[in-house]
């Protein structure tokens, strides 16, 4: 239950965003354009201007310009369009996302926005970045079946803001800060002699601090104009006392923040807001919600609810405002195309947040900050923002329990990390101090990232995009040709099946397959970067980072932390069961032939359902099986060798990342059927190392200690889904039972695990009466959903995975 | 024609605001939908033709 009448309304009322079957639940939602004419009226009278001044004067424009919004009962304010129905598009991007949206019913402006995409098209990242790349790579990408199409054409993105700077300086000090640095390098650039090549790389990092202050006095004058319109709204529009009250406090509260440091939690929260809305959605587009809140909100929480001296409110108006909180970001809109917008399937965004681990010193970071979290999270009962918390052996048990009390709801969330692994993964590959390392938070749903004052991630062509390895063993047996879905040569020609004599010479051909997907990936990333670089600095969001201020370099640019990383989305437990039942009935036994096992393949197995019952039984993973093991334990090193063989932008190679958000759902239809007696088109499996559904039938130890032959250490994150039983987690003994698997989990090493907890039956009666199941939630993979805004084939995937009795062992 | 500048929605923005300008205005308008109240604010010039909503002050 919300925790006050207001987050009731609140919820009851909230414009929720979210996707289902690629498009938006709420028929109002509406795709705004003032974004869209703001920054194109800017670039159209600063052309000719350097890159970075002509991006800061189109945010200027923008927040100058843009319609701005107040709702009844809020107490965090700010959005980042014109209407609180709408979500902005973003031309400087990709011609073929906005063309997207402009051709689609969400569009009410399509002449215009056409003829916005238009003017845009020679100056997108798209059309930049395409130059580099042959017909048949591009055809390749975009047609989405072996790689994920890359960033200058989904617009896709993410980044950590570096939220701690504006709440600790606010930005008045930090325009102060880069004024001094243009007056320094004004100064140096005119001492005695003359050096060039001293001197003459102040030129463009003058025009980059200049793009900074541009960017940093825009801010504050939105956060003034919000400051203006609830004040406006008090004085003239309203009657009653105590609503008054509220909108004066948060007149107050704009007019502070961000420009000052935040006093007290309510201007933390603010400022923090103001700060997600810029930086992920109103300077450019990219997904997550990325940071430690419970680390970065504590010092106000404590002054304000603990100590009460600044902003002082009880807890409960403090659980109140995270309650807020997790609203407004369900109503905050987001643009993807449609095949993102399939990919997250049932959610608005990959809003992540993290919690939980060891602070600096080495002490439990949990706090009653983390406990008052957790505890709205479990009131207001939304998907998102979705909580990945920091398993530490250090960690209360208090905290636990309410992790605990929020998986027993069915939330899915929290998702647990292993905090050590985590840690040491950061230090060990990326070189990150240890006191830094121990203040990570996931970059989206699976990765850690860190956070702090600067050398977070700025953008995906850091980490992220995706290789889809069961189509990549799918083509390595078709001699790198899509007989299946797009008819394309989609790799090299590695042979056709029919003629393999050995077993290694099928492991050789995924290989050369994955090496090629890699690859090409890799490079379109890098390229992509150097565009940004080029042609979407990002002025504000350089501003806030301490190493880009202090270098006068674009956070595009700058890679002063490196944190490459690479999804291997859904289907990586396919490609391990389908060579476990090759090498098993076709090389070991000799049962079959591969050319058998090619005919039974591209016949869907049909006329064969003996032959297809051998491979569904063949030895699968998630069982302890040695026979299935040996093949995951090469599999997983394979993968992580082949991205090790990289080097990437920021100068070390990328670890890859095996999960599936809804991917393994999508993909599933353009994948032909597999050999481990998988039909064509069905899912594929739903994480990263989750045995495939309903193969994995000795018991929830079985699985862990299959994973846990893994070595999770070479891996950016491996995604592990289970599913255990309602009745025993809501038992007198749930807590315990649950408790000793989690030891058992971390005990082993292994570096993550979510939960669905909500039985067969109340998901099919919800397929029957969904208007009566409006609160119930699933976890996917990586985020959470209402059950009843998935796909009937996706609720099917979740019915059909193996339901753990953590009492049987 | 009215201006803006005699309107009851347009509120001149205060000399000490980043986003200053001589004339320049906020345009407030109340709108209710199904999901309730909300607020919206965007910048006018004071000698902009007034549009529909005109309301001329006290």
């Amino acid at each position: 239950m919300p925790t006050t009448e207001r987050t009731a309304r609140l919820k009851n009322r909230c414009r929720f965003k979210h996707v289902a079957g690629g498009e938006y639940v709420d028929p109002g939602v509406k795709a705004g354009v003032e974004r869209a004419r703001l920054i194109t009226q800017a670039h159209k009278e600063n052309i000719g201007e350097p890159t970075s001044i002509i991006r800061a004067k189109g945010l200027e424009n923008i927040l100058k310009k843009i319609t701005i919004h107040i709702q009844d009962d809020e107490l965090i304010v700010g959005a980042n369009t014109e209407h609180p129905d709408y979500f902005p598009m973003y031309p400087e991007l990709s011609y073929f996302s906005t063309m997207d949206m402009v051709e689609s019913h969400y569009c009410d402006h399509k002449e215009e926005m056409a003829e916005i995409a238009e003017y845009w098209k020679p100056y997108t990242i798209q059309r930049k970045a395409e130059k580099y790349f042959t017909p048949e790579e591009i055809g390749i990408m975009y047609s989405a079946t072996t790689v994920q199409p890359p960033m200058f054409v989904t617009a896709f993105s993410s980044i950590v803001p570096n939220y701690e700077s504006v709440i600790e300086d606010g930005l008045l000090k930090r325009i102060e800060v880069v004024e001094q640095k243009i007056a320094d390098a004004e100064e140096e650039i005119r001492k005695s002699p003359w050096n060039a090549p001293e001197k003459l790389h102040y030129l463009d990092k003058i025009d980059q601090w200049q793009a900074m202050l541009i960017a940093m006095k825009a801010v504050v004058g939105w956060a003034q104009r919000h400051a203006r319109l609830a004040k406006i709204i008090a004085e003239n529009f309203l009657t009653d006392p105590k609503r008054k009250e509220e909108l004066l406090e948060i007149s107050d509260i704009c007019r502070h923040v961000p420009a000052y440091p935040a006093r007290g939690l309510k201007d933390a929260m603010q400022s923090k807001w103001f700060t997600f809305l810029l930086c992920h959605s109103i300077e450019r587009y990219s997904s997550g919600y990325g940071h430690k809140e419970d680390k970065l909100l504590w010092p106000f929480y404590k002054k304000s609810v603990i100590e009460k001296n600044e902003q002082p409110m009880t807890r409960e108006e403090a659980v109140e405002l995270f309650e807020c909180e997790r609203l407004k970001v369900s109503e905050h809109g987001s643009t993807k195309g449609r095949q993102l917008r399939e990919f997250f399937a049932g959610s608005n965004d990959l809003f992540i947040l993290t919690l939980g681990g060891i602070n600096p010193d080495g002490s439990d970071a949990s706090n009653d900050c983390t406990n008052a979290i957790l505890e709205a999270a479990e009131n207001i009962v939304t998907t998102e923002p979705s909580i990945a918390f920091r398993w530490n052996e250090k960690g209360n048990v208090e905290t636990k329990k309410r992790v605990f009390n929020c998986i027993k709801k069915g939330f899915g969330f929290p998702s647990i990390k292993n905090d050590e692994l985590n840690t040491q993964q950061l230090i060990k590959y990326f070189n990150v101090p240890e006191e830094i390392a121990r203040d990570w938070a996931l970059v989206l749903c699976m990765s850690p990232g860190i956070t702090g004052r600067r050398g977070t991630q700025k953008t995906r062509s850091e980490g992220g995009s995706d290789v889809y390895p069961a189509k990549v063993m799918e083509i390595a047996l078709t001699n790198g040709f899509d007989e299946f879905f797009t008819n394309m040569q989609l790799g090299p020609e590695t042979g056709n099946a029919e003629e393999f004599t050995s077993f290694d010479q099928v492991w050789e051909a995924v290989k050369l397959q994955l090496r090629y997907a890699i690859e090409l990936s890799l490079r379109s990333k890098d390229v992509g970067r150097i565009m940004e670089s080029r042609y979407l600095c990002c002025p504000f969001i350089s501003s806030i980072d301490d190493g880009c201020v202090e270098k006068g370099l674009d956070g595009n640019e700058l890679a002063e932390v490196a944190n490459p990383w690479h999804n291997i989305i859904g289907g990586s437990v396919v490609v391990v069961d389908s060579m476990a039942a090759i090498k098993k009935l076709v090389f070991d036994e000799k049962k079959y032939s591969m050319k058998e096992l090619m005919d039974a393949l591209r016949n869907n197995w049909e006329g064969k359902e003996e032959m297809r019952l051998d491979f569904w039984n063949a030895p699968k993973f998630g069982n302890d099986d040695p026979y299935a093991d040996e093949i995951a334990t090469k599999y997983y090193d394979l993968i992580a060798d082949e991205w090790k063989r990289n080097t990437t932008y920021s100068g070390t190679f990328p670890l890859p990342l095996a999960q599936s958000v809804a991917g393994y759902i999508v993909n599933g239809p353009k994948t032909n059927a597999t050999a481990n007696g998988r039909h064509a088109g069905e899912a594929l499996d739903d994480g990263g190392i989750s045995p495939y559904m309903g193969c994995d039938k000795n018991g929830p130890t079985a699985v862990l200690k299959s994973v846990s032959k893994i070595n999770g250490s070479k891996h950016k994150g491996i995604l592990l889904n289970q599913r255990l039983s309602t009745v025993l987690m809501n038992s007198d003994a749930g807590f315990d039972l649950w408790h000793a698997y989690m030891k058992t989990w971390h005990g082993l090493g292994i570096d993550h695990v979510q939960f669905n907890v909500i039985s067969s039956e109340e998901m099919k009666a919800a397929q029957i009466e969904p208007e009566k199941h409006t609160d119930t939630l699933v976890r996917i993979a990586g985020y959470s959903a209402k059950f009843i805004d998935l796909a009937r084939y996706s609720q099917d995937t979740i019915i059909a995975r193996t339901e753990q009795d953590l009492a049987a062992g | 024609m009215p201006k803006c500048e005699k309107c009851t929605f347009f509120f001149p923005i205060p000399e000490k605001d980043m986003d200053f300008e001589p004339g320049k205005g906020d345009c407030v308008e109340q709108q209710q939908d199904t999901k309730g109240k909300f607020w919206l604010s965007k910048p006018v010039s004071e000698n902009s033709e007034a549009c529909q909503r005109y309301r001329p002050r006290n």
